[in-house]
C-alpha cells in the first residue's frame, strides 16, 4: 500500500480513494509534478496519487464561450485546456509551465510575469469542487463572475499546497487570445533603478502585460511584455523606448524587439524558467516589490542565478550547488529578510529544490503569524490529517 | 423598567463614555443596516478607535456571554449587521486612520473605518486608487467592503475587494488578534485567510486593519450612452461585447421605469421614452481605445440602439455615473421602502433573465425596476414596499425568493456582491448541498467555536432561526426568531 501511485481521471475514483485512506488510515500524498521539494517530506507510509483527464477527453468539462469563463478538471494541464479553447480564440492566462496541472498551478499559487496584466489564478478563479477530509463532494463558487455566497472556501484553498482537500473541478474566467505579443528584452547594469521606478512604470503606457528580471552569468536582463491590438503593441514599445533611461537607468538599453505569436511567447516564458527545473537548489523570496532589484542584486553576488518578478516582488534564486550552498543560500536569505536585514521583516523565502540532505534548513521561513489559524482550519476541513500532512502545517 | 446592563459600564471603561450608546432612543438608529425588513436592537452600540480597544470589547462581551454584531457605517443591504434583540454591536466608524500610504510598493494600510471613497481622496495626485467602488462608497467603511467583499461599477475588469487587499489584521471572538500576509506583499505561505475573509460578513472576526493594494488609476476612457427601446436589445448588447472579448471598466443598464423615476428627480437629461439606457465606459491606452469604441457601437447598433452617444467631456462623463450612482437614491422620492435583489446569473442569459424577471413581478403583481450591474451578470430588481403593511412586506420577499429561485436554476447566484446577511439565509440549502453547509459551519467553528460572531448571518445556524417569510410584529429582527 505504502508509496504506491495512483492515477485517478474521475472524482467517483477520487471519493473512493479519500474513503479508503479513512479506513486504512493511510493519508494521501500529492506535491505536484515540479513542488516534490516543497515544504516537509510526506510521512513515511502514503499512499502518492496524481489527477489525470478521462482518455480521449480535453480536460474541459464545460466551456461557457459567450460568458469567457470555463469549467475544467483540475488533473487538466495549462497546455491541454489552452489548446482545447484555441478554436474560440480564448485562453488561461496561468503564467505556468504547460505541462503543470490547472489543479496544481493553483495549489501552489503558481504565477509568472503575466500576473502583471491578467492577474493570477486567484483572480482567475470563480468556484471549484472538492473532495474534503471526510471524503464528501464539496462545491464552492460557481460559474459567474461575481458571488459571495458563502465563504470563499476557494481562495483559502489557493497556495494551501493540497493540505485542506482535493480540488478536482475548477471554473475560471478566460480571456481573448491577444492579436500580438511584443517581448521587448532589455539589457541592465542596475536591476534596483527598475524596481525602485515600477510604480512610475506601472502608470504610463509602457506598463507592461508581463515583466520579468533574469540575472545570470552574462549579466542582468528585463524582458516586458505587450500583450495587445498590433497598434496598442507599438503604442507601448514606443512608449517604453522614450522613458527607459527614466525608468531602468542610464545604462539601460534594448537589446532585442520581437513580435510573437501567443502560442510562441508561452513556448519563450517556459524557456526562460527552465533551468529552474533542473537547479539543484532553488528558493521564492518575496520581498516589496520596489526593493526586488536590490534584493536580486544581493542575492546574485553569492553566483547564483535569479528569475524575478518585480511588479509583484518575486525573486527565484538558485542553481548547481550541494548541501553546503544551501546553507550559505540560506543563511544570506535568511539575514536579507530578518528584521534587521535590508527587508527589515518584510519578507519571506520558500524553498523549492533543497537537497535531500539538508536537513538543517526549514522550508519555509519566517514564521507567519497566521499558522495557529491555519493550523486550526486545517482541522476543520482535514480532521483526520489525510492530505499532504505536516507539509506546511501540523494537523 | 430593566436595569441597564453590567456591560454597558465595561464598555465605557474601555473606550469612554461618549463611545458607547446603550439608550434605547441612540439605539434604533443601529436596529437596521441597508435592509430594512430585518431589525433589531442590540443591547450596547460601542465605538472603538484602535484594534486593542476592539479586543477589550469582545472580550467584555464575552465575560458577560453576549453575541457581537460587527458593523461598519451599516450600509449593507441584505441585514448582516443587525443584532437580534441583544448583544453588543462593535462599529468600527471611529476607526478612521489611513496609517500609511507606500507609493513605490502600492500599498495603503488603513484602520477598517476608512471610508471608501476617504482613501480615494487621500490618494489624489498620485495615479493610484483603490478600485473598489460600491454606489455606498461615500459611506461605506473599507472594512465593511471586506466583510461584504463589495464590488460596484468598475469591478467588471478591475475585480471586486478580494482582488485588491493583500493583508488583514482581525480580532478573533475570543479576543485573540490574527494578522494575516500583513507585510503588505503580494504574496504569502500557505492557505490564503484573506480570501476566506473577504465576504464572510462578520462572522469570523472583525477586521480592524487593511493593507490595500493600490493599482494604476485609468488615465484615458471611451464611454458610451446608448439608448433602447428594449430591455432586450441592452441585454444582448452586453452579451455580445462579452463574447468578443472585449474588457469594459462597466456596462450598466438602467431600465425604463427607472430611467424616467431617476429623470424626475435629478434631470439629467434621459429620454424618458425609452426603454433601457446603457452605459459602457472603456479605458486603457489612448490610441487603442477608438477601435475598441467601435466595435462596442456597432454592436449597440446590431442590437436595435436607437441612440448612441460618446460622451464628448469629462463633465458630461461624471454627470453620467453620478446619475448611475445616484438611483437608489431616487427611489426614495416614491416609495417609503425598498427591497433590492443582487442575484448573478451568467452574462449570456441576461436577456432571457431579465424577461423573466419582469414576468416574476407581474406575478407577485409588483412593479420591477431595475438598474444594474449589467457586465457582471449582476442584476439588482427592485421591488418597491410599504413596510408598516405585513401583507405587502411578505409578498415582495415572496416575489424576491421566486426572482433568486429561478437565477439559481439558471447557473446563477442568490447574491453577487450584497451578501447573504439574514436576507437570503433561507436559500442558502438551495444554493449549496449540506455537505457544503456543514463545510462551511466546521471553518465558522474553527474561528468562533461558542458561536458568538454574527451568528445567524451568511451561514444557518442551528442556534438562531430566521424566518423572513413567516408574517409577524414589526421589529422583530428577521422576521421571527
Amino acid at each position: 500500500m505504502a508509496n504506491m501511485c495512483t492515477e485517478v481521471a474521475d472524482p467517483e475514483s477520487l471519493a473512493e480513494l479519500v474513503r479508503q485512506s479513512l479506513t486504512d488510515s493511510v493519508p494521501l500524498v500529492d506535491y505536484g509534478r515540479v513542488h516534490e521539494g516543497v515544504g516537509h517530506p510526506p510521512p513515511s507510509v502514503h499512499t502518492r496519487f496524481c489527477q489525470t483527464i478521462a482518455a480521449g477527453g480535453d480536460g474541459i468539462i464545460e466551456h461557457y464561450t459567450r460568458d469567457l469563463t470555463v469549467r475544467v478538471s483540475a488533473g487538466a494541464t495549462v497546455r491541454q485546456v489552452n489548446e482545447a479553447l484555441r478554436p474560440t480564440h480564448q485562453f488561461l492566462p496561468l503564467d505556468a509551465d504547460e505541462d503543470l496541472s490547472i489543479g496544481e498551478v493553483l495549489m501552489h499559487d503558481v504565477y509568472g510575469p503575466l500576473r502583471a496584466g491578467y492577474g493570477s489564478g486567484r483572480d482567475l478563479l470563480l468556484g471549484l469542487r472538492y473532495i474534503d477530509g471526510l471524503g464528501r463532494d464539496i462545491h464552492v463558487g460557481g460559474r459567474t463572475v461575481k458571488n459571495v455566497a458563502g465563504y470563499d472556501v476557494g481562495r483559502l484553498m489557493v497556495g494551501s499546497l493540497g493540505e485542506l482537500g482535493i480540488v478536482y473541478e475548477v471554473t475560471l474566467r478566460t480571456y481573448a487570445v491577444p492579436e500580438e505579443v511584443r517581448v521587448v528584452t532589455v539589457a541592465l547594469t542596475d536591476p534596483d533603478t527598475l524596481s525602485r521606478n515600477i510604480t512610475n512604470l506601472l502608470l504610463t503606457d509602457a506598463s507592461p502585460t508581463g515583466l520579468s528580471l533574469h540575472g545570470d552569468a552574462s549579466g542582468w536582463r528585463a524582458i516586458f511584455r505587450y500583450c495587445n491590438t498590433h497598434g496598442g503593441c507599438v503604442v507601448q514599445q514606443a512608449d517604453l523606448e522614450r522613458r527607459l533611461t527614466e525608468l531602468a537607468g542610464d545604462t539601460a538599453r534594448v537589446e532585442s524587439v520581437q513580435t510573437l505569436t501567443p502560442e510562441a511567447d508561452e513556448t519563450a516564458r517556459t524557456a526562460e524558467r527552465a533551468w529552474r527545473r533542473q537547479a539543484d537548489l532553488l528558493v521564492k523570496v518575496v520581498t516589496p516589490p520596489a526593493l526586488t532589484g536590490s534584493v536580486a542584486a544581493l542575492l546574485r553576488e553569492g553566483g547564483w542565478r535569479i528569475d524575478a518578478l518585480p511588479v509583484h516582488g518575486c525573486i527565484f534564486v538558485g542553481g548547481e550547488g550541494n548541501a553546503a550552498d544551501a546553507l550559505r543560500l540560506d543563511r544570506t536569505i535568511n539575514e536579507t529578510i530578518d528584521t534587521h536585514g535590508p527587508l527589515g521583516g518584510r519578507g519571506f523565502r520558500v524553498w523549492y529544490n533543497r537537497l535531500a540532505d539538508a536537513d538543517l534548513i526549514a522550508p519555509f521561513a519566517p514564521p507567519q503569524s497566521d499558522y495557529a489559524l491555519l493550523c486550526r482550519i486545517k482541522s476543520a476541513m482535514d480532521p483526520h490529517n489525510i492530505f499532504n500532512p505536516g507539509r506546511y502545517l501540523r494537523g | 423598567m430593566s436595569l441597564a446592563h453590567p456591560v454597558i459600564n465595561e464598555l465605557r471603561a474601555i473606550v469612554g463614555a461618549d463611545g458607547v450608546l446603550a439608550d434605547r432612543d441612540e439605539l434604533l438608529v443601529y436596529e437596521c443596516d441597508g435592509f430594512p425588513i430585518a431589525r433589531g436592537l442590540p443591547t450596547v452600540v460601542v465605538f472603538p478607535t484602535t484594534t486593542q480597544q476592539v479586543v477589550d470589547c469582545v472580550l467584555a462581551a464575552k465575560r458577560h456571554d453576549l453575541r457581537i454584531i460587527p458593523r461598519g457605517s451599516g450600509t449593507g443591504l441584505a441585514g448582516g449587521a443587525v443584532a437580534y434583540g441583544s448583544g453588543v454591536m462593535i462599529v468600527t466608524t471611529r476607526m478612521t486612520k489611513i496609517e500609511s500610504i507606500d507609493i513605490a510598493n502600492r500599498v495603503a494600510v488603513v484602520q477598517a473605518g476608512v471610508r471608501n471613497l476617504a482613501l480615494t481622496e487621500a490618494l489624489a495626485g498620485t495615479g493610484l486608487r483603490f478600485s473598489p467602488d460600491p454606489s455606498s462608497q461615500r459611506a461605506a467603511t473599507i472594512g465593511g467592503n471586506v466583510a461584504t467583499n463589495a464590488g460596484g461599477i468598475n469591478t467588471l475588469k478591475h475585480g471586486v475587494t478580494t482582488n485588491h487587499i493583500l493583508g488583514l489584521e482581525f480580532v478573533l471572538p475570543d479576543g485573540q488578534v490574527v494578522r494575516t500576509r500583513d507585510h503588505g506583499l503580494y504574496d504569502g505561505i500557505g492557505p490564503d485567510v484573506r480570501g476566506l475573509m473577504c465576504g464572510s460578513e462578520g462572522t469570523l472576526g472583525i477586521v480592524t486593519r487593511i493593507w490595500c493594494r493600490l493599482a494604476p488609476a485609468p488615465k484615458h476612457f471611451r464611454t458610451i450612452y446608448a439608448v433602447f427601446s428594449s430591455l432586450e436589445g441592452a441585454c444582448k448588447t452586453v452579451s455580445d461585447t462579452t463574447a468578443t472579448g472585449i474588457v469594459p471598466t462597466s456596462m450598466e443598464i438602467i431600465d425604463g421605469s427607472m430611467i424616467r423615476v431617476v429623470e424626475e428627480a435629478f434631470h439629467f437629461g434621459f429620454p424618458t421614452d425609452a426603454e433601457a439606457l446603457l452605459l459602457i465606459e472603456i479605458d486603457g491606452i489612448d490610441q487603442v481605445l477608438d477601435d475598441q469604441l467601435q466595435r462596442i457601437v456597432a454592436i449597440c447598433h446590431e442590437n436595435g440602439a436607437t441612440t448612441v452617444k460618446q460622451c464628448a467631456d469629462e463633465t458630461r462623463r461624471a454627470e453620467l455615473w453620478s446619475a448611475r450612482k445616484k438611483t437608489f437614491g431616487a427611489i426614495g422620492r416614491i416609495a417609503r421602502s425598498y427591497c433590492t435583489q443582487d442575484a448573478c446569473v451568467p452574462r449570456s442569459m441576461l436577456p432571457t433573465v431579465m424577461r423573466e424577471i419582469k414576468e416574476i413581478g407581474k406575478r407577485f403583481g409588483l412593479s420591477i425596476h431595475n438598474v444594474f450591474h449589467a457586465g457582471d451578470g449582476n442584476v439588482h430588481p427592485i421591488m418597491l414596499f410599504d413596510e408598516d403593511d405585513p401583507e405587502d412586506v411578505q409578498n415582495t420577499l415572496r416575489c424576491s425568493q421566486a426572482i433568486l429561485e429561478y437565477c439559481i436554476s439558471v447557473g446563477g447566484t442568490i447574491t453577487g456582491e450584497h451578501g447573504v446577511g439574514v436576507e437570503k439565509l433561507h436559500l442558502m440549502p438551495k444554493m449549496f448541498s449540506s455537505d457544503t453547509l456543514d463545510a462551511f459551519n466546521r471553518i465558522k467553528e474553527a474561528f468562533d467555536p461558542e458561536r458568538r460572531l454574527n451568528d445567524g448571518k451568511l451561514i444557518p445556524s442551528n442556534r438562531v432561526v430566521i424566518e423572513l417569510l413567516k408574517p409577524t410584529a414589526a421589529n422583530v429582527p428577521g422576521g421571527a426568531l
